[in-house]
């Protein structure tokens, strides 16, 4: 615990620093990113030894205020989590550095990289709280500074907005932690989470809590339906705070449904599990059909988020499933796929955000039909995309794959449970997994294809640079640790395997026994994943001997007989993705403009423009006639306090009940 | 393990006689007396002796993309048990590394062709990614049949045994979900392996053409990378298919192979009357056949969970 505190202190201090030397921006943002990648490599320090592991640890400090002592502990499930905080929060803050440099019309540059590092322990310090207040405090420090972070770019309306909705939203999900955490403490007694473990809880309460965490973390993790704030939010932020909170802070969301399945272990009841199974199956096939659509490249990734957290919610709720059926296997592959995933996902959704702030740094403009070519002119980027996007896909042999793996690994072993249980329809969701997994295929071959391959479309791609080593060094450092985490399959799932079994309920021991088998298979998928790059290179050599002695020449692109083409007939992104769009037309909600002489489309939210909205302007509608009662003239409140009085006097005459006041 | 190896020789060794076994039906059936049975291995001898020409637009993804489609062809085979036994390399899961390892290769195909900048390999591009995401749930679905019936999540289990009348451990609830599973693995191959009803092979037109014109710039080795990848894929979707169908853990090694490469013809000559007798769909109602692939396959699947 030393060593993670006195890592947080490290970026604390980063933060302040770059706060106070506000005015020096290039000394205080080379210190906020020493202080910041030292203070992660620290807390992940602490990460990994126990994940190596050390047994979990606490510390407890006396607090002279409402709610109790203040707990942290380290234990799988925190380490897991919190490695993941500190690798990317490592990277997004050296990113961030470089990304706003360029920023010359802003002057609080300083204050954006304090907020970055009070996120960053904020975020750590949520996923390591061990009681209530202490948790509830670190969960509010994390969604204040990512909404200061949000609106960092606030003279555009749009920021202002997206940040609004996400303000709006997040408190929604904090209103009902405050239930959860009020109710649950009132019952126990007691506001640490040991304690509210051991509460004897009964009946209807734990299903209850159940549904108040679903809501309140929920909102955090945007899945859907309660994603709306996520593709405003994402894409409004810098970069590098995209990031941060798509790959780490949706996280904390389900950590925290992770935590509170921990500490309700006996009264799991199989309705959370398909709740949760649904609901991520829904948000894995809505998040990528809608990703698809967009024209807007972080707008397109952010709905991937909503996607992989409905990947990430299969795995919570098969292990859900496996904990009220009482099949401990299955509820440690289900969790600890989660868990995986969750830390996968951080991985190369950060480094597909970077890829992404790169190529709006080096062409002015986020609009995937505008780009072209990239490949050519920033080829580390693309090659750095290009993993992230393959890992995204799931695709051997990245990390991503791994993850995928164990959760299809969960979900076909629950159908081989024995006769009569109803946990073998969890089945069901490998065939869906599937599909997500074939569009998100064709979804980031659109992405890679249209804005790094071809030819540039506009001048934009035509004169972009490669970017700097401030760029470029989080974003090769992310690609290696997803090709490393997937060429050794021991190493991910060693890393998500013992938080699986800590949620499960299972001790340490008895993980091992379970996870012999799935273990035993790792060898041979360990062969299998480094099979492909080395049969990979093989040919490649093969190739190359070929040609060695041929004439290989350069000539024009087939194109039909048809001589003078230009870059603007090739296919767009929109039509590559048409048959797609045509096949789901009911779901995708693409809204179609057309006018003489043009024809554009325009990807809405279906939740936010056809529920929400409509819901939120409803109430106004109702307000507004509410409001004439409002004139502000003081004659006018005090005739209609002399009405009220007279009518309640009337009542109570009426009822007979005033028995103190009857005239 | 030595026969396993012996098969997986044997069936990249034979794997290009598919193809020339499809089109020589066809030309039989369709009265023409057409091009040799063994035309692909002159071709793949041609093609390999030549240079290369590459478009202006292209970069390195295009020239690695026939790489990466024939290495992922080449790892996809040492997950099938061709002897009828077990596989090179097994674990519980290898199913959905078989899946996914091929999906890696069309994503590499997929970002080749949209690397030479043109319209028509990008179309192409695009209807391949359209419909792998509507054969994917169905071949998911199908791969869980197997899995409930032979209580087994690896390919080396799922495939081989205990599925046909007379062999030890059949029942006979199972023989509806197999040959529901065997509809779809077979619709599921005509998918992927762009045959008709889903993709015509020897159309001339580019527009209407979805795996071919992803292929149209290729040249010399790379495109025999591409056509003999084209013929193993064919030959591994076959081997899951006489698999499924044929039982032949018992055997004795050389009459289980004999039989593998008995199944793989007859496949071929089935995928030749289909292309005689029937067109090709529309694209827009490929999804639709796709789907009742996926639906015989959960029909399935609910017949072995109820």
């Amino acid at each position: 615990m030393t060593l993670l505190f006195s890592g947080l202190f490290l970026i604390g201090l980063g933060a302040l620093a770059a706060w106070l030397l506000e005015g020096r921006s290039r000394a205080s943002g080379a210190l906020f990113q020493v202080l910041a990648v030292a203070g992660c490599a620290l807390g992940g320090g602490a990460a990994v030894r126990v994940l190596l592991g050390t047994p979990a640890v606490q510390i407890r400090y006396h607090a002279q205020v409402l709610g109790g002592d203040w707990v942290w502990g380290l234990d799988a499930l925190s380490a897991a989590f919190a490695l993941a905080v500190f690798v990317v929060g490592a990277a997004a803050a050296v990113f961030g550095v470089a990304y706003l440099a360029a920023e010359t019309r802003h002057r609080r540059v300083g204050a954006s990289h304090a907020f970055v590092g009070l996120l960053i322990v904020a975020m750590a310090l949520v996923v390591t709280a061990r009681a209530a207040i202490p948790f509830l405090i670190a969960w509010e420090a994390m969604a204040l500074s990512a909404y200061f972070l949000v609106v960092f770019d606030d003279t555009q309306a749009g920021v202002r907005r997206a940040g609004l909705i996400y303000l709006v939203a997040t408190h929604t999900g904090t209103l009902a932690l405050l239930a959860l955490f009020a109710l649950w403490g009132g019952r126990s007694g007691s506001f640490e989470f040991d304690r509210m473990m051991a509460a004897d809880l009964s009946g209807a309460l734990p299903s209850v809590l159940f549904g108040l965490a679903l809501v309140g973390f929920g909102v955090k993790a945007g899945f859907v339906p309660l994603h709306f704030w996520l593709p405003e939010a994402h894409p409004a932020a810098p970069t590098h705070v995209s990031a941060l909170m798509s790959g780490l802070m949706i996280k904390t969301g389900v950590y925290g449904l992770l935590r509170v399945i921990t500490m309700l272990p006996g009264a799991v009841a199989p309705w959370w599990g398909w709740t949760l199974l649904l609901l991520g199956l829904a948000s894995g096939v809505l998040g990528v059909l809608w990703a698809m659509v967009q024209h807007d490249l972080k707008r397109l990734l952010a709905y991937h988020s909503i996607e992989n957290i409905g990947i990430i919610l299969m795995g919570v709720g098969l292990g859900t499933l496996g904990m009220a059926y009482g099949r401990p296997p299955l509820a440690v592959l289900g969790f600890s796929a989660a868990v995986l995933h969750s830390v996968n996902h951080a991985l190369f959704k950060s480094l597909l955000f970077f890829g992404a702030g790169a190529v709006a740094r080096a062409t002015g403009t986020r609009e995937i039909e505008r780009l072209g070519g990239l490949a050519r002119r920033m080829p580390v980027t693309w090659i750095a995309f290009l993993i992230g996007s393959a890992a995204i896909v799931g695709l051997p042999p990245l990390n991503g794959f791994v993850g995928e793996w164990l959760l299809y690994n969960g979900l076909f072993s629950s159908a081989l449970s024995p006769a009569a249980t109803p946990v073998r329809f969890a089945v069901w969701g490998a065939a869906g997994l599937a599909l997500i997994g074939a569009l998100a295929l064709a979804c980031f071959a659109k992405v890679g294809g249209v804005v790094f391959l071809g030819h540039p479309r506009s001048p934009h791609g035509r004169e972009a640079r490669e970017v700097g080593p401030g760029f470029l060094a989080p974003m090769i450092a992310l690609a290696i640790l997803c090709v490393v985490m997937g060429l050794f399959p021991y190493a991910a799932v060693g890393l998500a395997w013992p938080a699986g079994a800590l949620v499960a309920g299972l001790s340490p021991g008895s993980a091992a026994q379970i996870g012999f088998h799935a273990i035993l298979g790792l060898r041979a998928l360990w062969l299998f994943t480094l099979a492909i790059p080395a049969v990979a290179v093989l040919l490649w050599v093969l190739r190359a001997l070929l040609l060695r002695r041929r004439a290989v020449a350069r000539g024009p692109t087939w194109a039909c007989g048809y001589a003078a083409t230009t870059p603007r007939m090739q296919y767009t992104g929109s039509s590559f993705v048409a048959p797609l769009v045509a096949a789901y037309r009911g779901v995708v909600g693409l809204e179609v403009r057309r006018a003489p002489g043009s024809f554009t489309t325009e990807p809405i939210d279906r939740v936010l423009e056809h529920v929400l909205l409509p819901a939120w302007r409803a109430v106004l509608d109702v307000s507004a006639r509410v409001r004439t009662l409002q004139h502000g003239r003081l004659n006018l409140y005090l005739v209609y306090m002399l009405v009220t009085l007279l009518a309640l006097l009337v009542w109570l005459y009426a009822a007979g009940t005033g028995a103190g006041i009857r005239p | 393990m030595s026969s396993a190896l012996a098969s997986l020789a044997v069936v990249l060794l034979v794997a290009p006689v598919l193809p020339g076994l499809i089109a020589r039906t066809k030309a039989i059936l369709t009265g023409r007396r057409g091009q040799p049975v063994l035309q692909l291995y002159s071709d793949l001898g041609r093609l390999l002796r030549k240079g290369a020409v590459y478009g202006t637009a292209t970069t390195w993804m295009f020239a690695l993309a026939p790489v990466v489609v024939l290495a992922t062809v080449l790892c996809a085979a040492l997950l099938l048990p061709l002897d009828g036994r077990a596989a090179l390399i097994r674990f519980s899961g290898d199913a959905v590394a078989f899946a996914y390892v091929l999906a890696l290769g069309r994503m590499a195909l997929v970002l080749g062709a949209m690397d030479t900048g043109s319209s028509f390999e990008a179309m192409g591009a695009s209807r391949e990614a359209t419909v792998a995401s509507f054969a994917e749930p169905a071949l998911f679905l199908a791969l869980v049949v197997l899995a409930v019936l032979t209580q087994s999540l690896s390919l080396s289990g799922m495939l081989g045994s205990r599925l046909v009348p007379g062999v030890e451990g059949f029942r006979m609830a199972a023989a509806a979900p197999f040959a529901l599973v065997a509809v779809t693995l077979f619709i599921v191959l005509l998918a992927e392996t762009a045959r008709v009803p889903v993709d015509d092979p020897a159309t001339h037109l580019e527009l209407t053409m979805i795996h071919e014109v992803m292929i149209l710039d290729h040249s010399g080795p790379d495109l025999a990378f591409l056509l003999y990848a084209g013929a193993v894929k064919l030959a591994l979707f076959g081997s899951i298919l006489v698999g499924v169908v044929v039982p032949r853990a018992s055997l004795a090694p050389w009459l289980a192979l004999g039989l593998l490469v008995g199944g793989l013809v007859v496949v071929a000559v089935l995928i030749g009357v289909i292309e005689s007798v029937t067109a090709r769909l529309r694209l827009t109602r490929v999804p639709q056949l796709l789907v009742a692939a996926a639906t015989l396959a959960a029909l399935g699947v609910i017949l072995v969970l109820r």
